[in-house]
């Protein structure tokens, strides 16, 4: 038989002391091709890619590589077989520079030395390769905004042969362009005959680049399809096992009320051009810019989060002093990071300890808590909220991301904030449960409460938001009504500053 | 910058712990010999009370200047090694130390003496292997007692007591030390004397608490001891605690350097003696020891035997 | 909850509670066969006072464990502490009352006056714990020289010595008790109270609590502090149980609380453990050293045999970890 397949994997099954990750799960991928991994997450697309690359041993079933068995012990053993993934999470050394990062199993040496001047050169290759060439070989990888972060991860994977390349949703934080130049260039990886296997929440990604689809539906396969044979109604079909009709939910009965919270010249260090903006009761304002463009910092800022150098923050027609997360916070605003896991949730603490953080006052009395009160507060939030949990005790460490915000959410909804500031809400959660966040966001503004939402997924914004305020370079660029939205105008604002830097 | 004031000013309150240096600042103009008194941890009673008695001393003596110095702990050689070194420096006439380290001192006191300092060793001797290695006598001055001897009086004043066939423990001191060897070989040397049955011999690191621990476990093994032996005073301490928790008034203590805090204890029958070793004299036949060297009316070698009383009932009187 | 789910959580809780317990357990079991006088209620009373001040010191300082933070100054700490108490104990110009009164005070206060310094200290310019503690362990000390001169301070009121050799019924030693009540408040503290929760939520990920409006800050100093009054108060313990005071004593007492803590399955990055598993790990090190001395261990043997235990326990605690981890993945 004529090999076309680079990698075949024939009834794997992967078991967890009561779960079953992976049952039976057949799939080939051909040599150059772009193959697209979906599935809502816990569907076992995460279980798939580390039982390829070495990090968990299948129970059941056998790989495949280029014609040979293939049963790697270890992740070096499967990057040897010349199998590389692109984490979501980075896995990259902050205070190294980004050609020791590229290089950093197998640094070129010279007498013994690290040979700096290969290095450099060698990485400087690479990182044109990806789109990286605006930044220096040696500048710090904590330098890096989070987009090119993602770029040094895929250079780093291409430093070695690699024969599969795996991706996990690489697009999350990228902007338009940056996600063009990646497209082009998986496209080139293809065409030099890298097979591709690409994991994605972007369904309308699939098209432009997917030339099969595979499917995974609790652990199981769903099927494997050539891109050109479906429609996104298909694929969201196969993937939740039922139709989704609207991707974006939005209630025409909320309109926004009176101000709520008006930032007035806001200026931060590393910021120095004054932002305004103003938002209103049961108003979801949404933020869109590049990733760098002072967004995330503003809301920090705003936050008390970080210290700010002037600026004048209202709230009911009060002035705040917000020196610190501590200030905001008993004002009534909260905010929800980008970073769930690092600064949002407290993962080895289970669902109650997290829900109740924000507010132990209220569950306890001279100082002791009252668990019993805790806990009927935490099941009354998990169950309006439909999270997904096999109990309260649960570590929010082993829910899925869209339960994991879920979690977060409640806890805001706990202390009854009135403004609630979310950066980056959906970043890595499957379309099901991005669903369920954003008829959250509508149930808040409902309620009354502010919204203000950061996102980089455009679509999402345009979907979601009555209002878009456009960062570009640390300026408010523009604001958008929602009758005004239209992607290109948004972009000529995200571009604005940048034009004659 | 305030981080690093703070730091500063934290690192200049923690110098006094290291090193304690009083005393003369090169005062050589009026003709006195200077000398340098290089001693171990001032948190031991015994140093803290020879430093005292040193300092009287030389003050009533007027023929000579006296700087003392003393270390952080037992064991902090490297000090003392910097102490010899800035003494050196300052061109003293006499330096007279207490080493930290048997053999690890030998070289700087090397340094001393080829710089044209008379060095004389006294408290602990130099490692005699090491004297050799570095090219100096075997036999180098040493002023200082017999711990051996020490051990033995007190050891065989406890045979006395206990009579034939005794049962008794050893609590040791650390391990490393030569003194702490030498002292326990002075108690197996009355053990020896007085046919007492050894029911066990274990270290207690010099230190209250865990000699009370020790003492405490070893009399649940062995009910029946009658007297026990103690390398110093502070392990003494603890054993007669934990004799005083268990009840037991019945059990013999000796132990060794006559810390003020033992005298109620002999007083009042709850320990039976121990030795009496003035920590001031022995500086003092130290200094003048080096006095004659200096004047050269002796050499610098041999054992100036610094005197050990037994120190029971009667000695407080 | 499935029947499934809720024996994970038995065998979670047996696992997370009980696991060194099992050590202590094998220990005791071992020596009372190897030694006959090890089970008797003299030898366990002796075990009980032996433990006592170790878990004193170790239950304040899984406090600051559990911050992810250490406390390297205990040990000078409880001399500094022993040296202020003592002076006040001797007095002749206070009555008896009055002494013991404000010996217990004083030295309680002292101790939680350094913790607060040494928290202060560590969070105004955010210099790691161990350094700002390292620091203070000379400063004590020292400090603790210098006001006594290095002298040992004894002649101890007789009522105050004999407490400290009460035992009640037999096997209660009161210094023990002590200790107990201490564990037993601290769990309560660490478990049930506001403040007891932010110790752990700020152990695991700080920057959440703060942004979740928290005064991190405060918590943090707050625990220091009260790592300071448990020296207090054990230094107290210290002086019932020898009935001196000295300038001197407390060398390496921080490494035997660190130990207990540890080997009590506390992790030392913070935010996992508990105080009964700290007293279970002070009582591993006190049953080692009294069970290998009577079955006749030799010194250097007994310390090999200690050193080894404390990394076997630790490593037992990894397994334990990772055995429940695969439990809920």
């Amino acid at each position: 038989m004529a090999v076309d397949n680079i990698i075949e994997l024939k009834n794997i099954s992967l078991f967890f002391p009561g779960v079953k990750a992976l049952d039976s799960v057949d799939l080939d991928v051909r040599k150059g091709e772009i193959h697209i991994l979906l599935g809502e997450n816990g569907a076992g697309k995460s279980s798939l890619v580390k039982t390829i690359c070495g990090v968990y041993k299948q129970n059941n079933g056998a790989m495949i590589l280029d014609g040979e068995t293939y049963s790697p012990q270890n992740p070096l053993a499967a990057i040897q077989s010349g199998i590389r993934v692109v984490y979501q999470e980075f896995n990259l050394l902050s205070y190294l520079s980004i050609a020791e990062n590229i290089f950093f199993e197998k640094l070129p040496r010279k007498n013994g030395l690290v040979d700096f001047k290969r290095l450099n050169a060698d990485a400087r290759k690479l990182m044109d390769k990806v789109g990286l060439n605006q930044v220096s070989p040696k500048a710090p990888v904590e330098s890096l905004g989070v987009a090119q972060m993602q770029l040094v991860e895929i250079a780093k994977a291409l430093s070695g042969d690699s024969r599969v390349l795996i991706l996990d949703e690489p697009t999350a934080t990228l902007m338009p362009d940056e996600i063009d130049t990646l497209f082009d260039l998986l496209k080139t990886l293809r065409d030099e005959g890298v097979s591709i296997i690409y994991i994605s929440h972007r369904l309308n990604e699939i098209f432009r680049i997917g030339d099969r689809v595979s499917v995974l539906r609790n652990g199981k396969m769903v099927g494997t399809h050539p891109a050109e044979e479906l429609d996104i109604k298909s694929i969201v079909k196969m993937m939740v096992g039922r139709s989704m009709e609207n991707e974006y939910p939005f209630d025409e009965t909320v309109t926004p009320g009176d101000p709520l919270l008006e930032v007035n010249n806001l200026i931060f260090k590393g910021s120095p051009h004054p932002k305004s903006f103003t938002l209103r009761k049961g108003e979801i304002l949404g933020i869109a810019g590049l990733v760098g463009s002072g967004r995330t910092e503003t809301m920090r800022a705003l936050f008390g989060a970080d210290p700010k150098d002037a600026g004048e923050v209202i709230l009911h027609g009060n002035t705040l002093n917000i020196q610190s997360p501590r200030n905001a916070v008993q004002s009534g605003l909260c905010l929800l990071t980008e970073d769930r896991k690092q600064q949002g949730l407290i993962l080895d603490m289970n669902c109650v300890e997290n829900t109740t953080i924000t507010d132990l006052g209220s569950v306890s009395s001279r100082g002791f808590l009252n668990k019993q009160a805790e806990r009927e507060a935490t099941e009354k939030q998990i169950r309006e909220m439909n999270i997904k949990t096999p109990g309260i005790d649960q570590k929010t460490l082993y829910l899925s991301g869209g339960n994991q915000q879920k979690i977060l959410i409640g806890k805001w909804l706990f202390r009854d904030s009135e403004v609630f500031i979310f950066d980056e809400p959906t970043r890595g959660i499957d379309v099901g449960a991005k669903y369920e966040i954003y008829l959250l966001l509508w149930k808040l503004a409902a309620m009354g409460r502010g919204i203000i939402m950061v996102s980089s997924d455009l679509p999402e914004l345009m979907g979601v938001c009555h209002r878009i305020a456009v960062f570009s370079d640390g300026k408010i660029t523009g604001e958008l009504e929602r009758k005004d939205f239209d992607a290109e105008s948004i972009l000529t604002l995200s571009y604005k500053e940048y034009l004659h830097a | 910058m305030k981080k690093y004031l703070i730091l500063l000013v934290c690192l200049l309150i923690m110098i006094p712990a290291f090193v304690t240096a009083n005393g003369a600042q090169e005062e050589k103009e009026d003709g006195k010999p200077v000398v340098g008194l290089i001693m171990k941890s001032l948190a031991n009673e015994f140093f803290m009370a020879m430093e005292e008695g040193a300092k009287a001393y030389a003050e009533e003596d007027g023929t000579f200047e006296l700087m003392t110095m003393g270390m952080n702990s037992e064991t902090d050689f490297d000090s003392q090694v910097n102490a010899v070194d800035s003494l050196i420096t300052q061109g003293v006439d006499l330096i007279v130390l207490a080493p930290a380290d048997s053999a690890g001192m030998v070289a700087p006191v090397k340094r001393a003496i080829d710089a044209g300092v008379t060095v004389i060793n006294f408290d602990v001797t130099l490692d005699k292997e090491a004297l050799k290695a570095a090219g100096l006598p075997e036999e180098f001055l040493f002023v200082g007692p017999d711990n051996t001897d020490g051990a033995e009086m007190v050891g065989n004043y406890l045979g006395e007591t206990l009579g034939s066939g005794g049962k008794v423990f050893i609590i040791e001191g650390n391990p490393g030390a030569d003194n702490a060897k030498q002292r326990k070989n002075g108690f197996m040397k009355a053990v020896e004397n007085h046919n007492l049955e050894l029911l066990a011999s274990n270290t207690a690191h010099w230190e209250t608490e865990e000699a009370n621990t020790l003492m405490t476990n070893l009399l649940t093994k062995h009910p029946d001891v009658q007297g026990v032996m103690c390398a110093n005073d502070s392990m003494a301490l603890g054993v007669v605690r934990a004799l005083e928790a268990a009840g037991r008034s019945d059990v013999q203590v000796v132990g060794f350097d006559n810390i003020p805090a033992v005298k109620d204890l002999i007083m009042n029958d709850k320990m039976l003696a121990t030795v009496h070793m003035d920590g001031a004299e022995m500086a003092i036949l130290a200094f003048n020891a080096g006095f004659e060297i200096l004047d050269g009316k002796r050499e610098n070698l041999g054992w100036v035997q610094s005197p050990l009383i037994l120190a029971d009932k009667d000695f407080f009187k | 909850m499935s029947e499934k789910s809720r024996l994970r959580s038995v065998v979670n809780i047996f696992l997370k509670e009980v696991g060194i317990g099992v050590v202590l357990l094998v220990l005791v079991v071992a020596f009372s066969l190897g030694a006959p006088r090890f089970f008797s209620i003299i030898n366990v009373a002796n075990i009980f006072t032996q433990i006592s001040i170790n878990t004193v010191i170790a239950v304040g300082m899984t406090f600051v464990i559990l911050l992810g933070g250490i406390d390297l100054s205990v040990g000078s700490v409880l001399a500094l502490c022993s040296i202020i108490a003592g002076k006040i104990l001797v007095n002749p110009e206070l009555s008896f009352g009055m002494a013991i009164v404000l010996s217990v005070l004083v030295s309680v206060v002292s101790g939680m006056l350094i913790g607060l310094i040494n928290g202060f200290i560590s969070e105004t310019w955010k210099i790691h714990s161990f350094i700002v503690t390292l620091g203070m362990l000379n400063i004590a000390r020292g400090l603790a020289l210098q006001i006594s001169q290095s002298r040992t301070i004894f002649n101890f009121p007789k009522a105050f010595n004999d407490f400290g050799t009460t035992t009640y019924f037999g096997v209660l030693p009161a210094i023990f008790l002590i200790a107990l009540i201490l564990v037993i408040l601290g769990s309560i503290i660490l478990r049930n109270t506001v403040f007891g929760r932010m110790i752990f939520a700020i152990g695991n990920n700080e920057e959440s609590v703060r942004l979740s409006g928290h005064n991190v800050k405060f918590y943090k100093i707050l625990a220091y502090t009260i790592c300071g009054g448990t020296v207090g108060i054990a230094t107290i313990m210290y002086m019932l149980r020898m009935s001196i005071a000295s300038p001197i004593l407390g060398v390496g007492f921080e490494l035997n609380a660190i130990a207990a803590v540890v080997i009590g399955g506390t992790s030392m990055s913070g935010g996992k453990g508990s105080l009964v598993g700290t007293f279970l790990g002070a009582s591993i090190m006190g049953v080692l050293n009294n069970g290998l001395l009577l079955i006749g261990m030799g010194d250097f043997a007994r310390q090999i045999v200690t050193g080894v235990i404390i990394i076997l326990a630790v490593i037992l605690d990894t397994y334990r970890t990772r055995f429940s981890a695969m439990l809920n993945d």
